[in-house]
């Protein structure tokens, strides 16, 4: 799975030093929060798509809330979303696209 | 002293250098709160310990006002900016599930509440801070008679208005963040000087301080048109009014306490990053409201 961020997959900061392997990619995280809410927010899309992969996950927005596209064999959706502080999904819910992603 | 704004670890006075070694060196651990303060309030880009001081700096800076300016400067930006707090958003017009979220875990957080005040009153030697503390305490908590019961009180009859008896409430055990933020409060009360623990404390009753909208807020802590009109309950509207038209005197004179005492304990330092901690676990706490308050959506 591709991401948009250079820095850590949900807030593209480029501190901390923890990687894990998603969807078969090696990916680098700031901190175990993100990470926790990466994971969350994968398996959510996934069951909320009916999706059995995500090719590509693109994240906008901050910890207040972000919005997401998520790319799979050639479909596409788009999410608006918030996580609790242990990294649970607070809000999850499809949007428009709406919000440019970077 | 300077202590770590993440963990309150100590460093020797202005020794920002060690700071910045600190937390770059916790960074690289991935310490989640370290990484988010750093995230929030320097740069979301990694950087060297040396090129961190200048910014710490800048974030200690009282930049030639008091201590209470800086504190009401450092609110504003987290709370009241140009995007407020979610929760601040949710309350310009609440939802009763909002209402809800706000009485079950608001709750737990007064309950901290006696329990940090005591201890300021229990480690300060000054009779002003003793005096205040007692009256802040009747009015949050203890109330004073039938006829001026206590914000707490105030609270229960605010849920029982929507539905949920005090019972209920009262055997809701608390969201993480709000066990987590009770937590790191009691902390403060139990380990850091008194002047900052009360920075810690009162300084969140700037929450609900109408008057911050005169120093940059760009909003207030809900519309006040909710206190007239018919959108919410009378219960919710004594509760709500209560902290509005207490909070400017709490909040204002609890700091006006903690920047005289700072000064002439020298603890100035140690007021600013223990603040910092507490609106950074303040920030999490009002988002367990929310979250709460989801369990209540229709």
């Amino acid at each position: 799975m591709q991401t948009n961020y250079e820095g850590c997959a949900i807030c593209d900061s480029t501190w901390g030093n923890l990687w894990s392997e998603v969807e078969g990619q090696r990916l680098f995280f700031c901190c175990d929060i993100c990470f926790v809410q990466f994971r969350t927010l994968v398996d959510r899309i996934k069951s909320e798509s009916g999706w059995p992969h995500i090719d590509r996950l693109e994240i906008a927005g901050d910890r207040r809330g972000r919005t997401c596209r998520a790319i799979s064999s050639g479909e596409e959706a788009h999410f608006a979303f918030a996580f609790n502080s242990e990294g649970g999904l607070r809000r999850f819910e499809r949007s428009s696209p709406s919000r440019p992603t970077p | 002293m300077t202590k770590c704004p993440a963990c309150l670890i100590g460093f020797g006075r202005e020794d920002f250098t060690a700071l910045a070694h600190h937390l770059v060196d916790r960074a690289d651990e991935s310490d989640s709160d370290h990484v988010r303060w750093l995230n929030q309030n320097l740069t979301r880009k990694r950087s060297s310990a040396e090129e961190l001081v200048p910014s710490l700096e800048a974030v200690y800076d009282l930049q030639g006002g008091s201590l209470t300016s800086w504190v009401k400067r450092n609110f504003i930006a987290k709370f009241y900016g140009k995007d407020p707090h979610p929760f601040v958003v949710a309350l310009q017009h609440p939802t009763r599930a909002t209402l809800l979220g706000y009485v079950v875990e608001h709750q737990h957080f007064l309950r901290q509440w006696v329990r940090s005040c005591a201890n300021i009153m229990a480690r300060t030697d000054q009779p002003e801070v003793v005096f205040y503390e007692l009256d802040n305490l009747n009015t949050e908590f203890g109330g004073f008679g039938p006829e001026r019961v206590s914000h707490y009180e105030l609270l229960l009859r605010m849920g029982e208005s929507l539905g949920v008896d005090r019972s209920t409430v009262l055997a809701t055990p608390p969201l993480p963040a709000t066990v987590k933020a009770i937590e790191g409060w009691n902390d403060i009360a139990l380990r850091e000087h008194w002047t900052a623990a009360m920075a810690a404390m009162h300084g969140l009753e700037l929450i609900a301080n109408r008057d911050l909208v005169e120093e940059g807020a760009t909003v207030r802590y809900f519309d006040p048109a909710i206190l007239t009109g018919t959108e919410i309950s009378n219960a919710a509207k004594n509760f709500l009014r209560e902290g509005y038209e207490a909070d400017v005197e709490h909040s204002e004179e609890a700091l006006e306490l903690v920047t005289r005492f700072a000064g002439e304990l020298d603890t100035v330092e140690e007021v600013q990053s223990t603040f910092l901690r507490s609106i950074d676990l303040f920030d999490d706490y009002l988002m367990a409201r929310l979250e709460r308050g989801s369990d209540f959506a229709d």
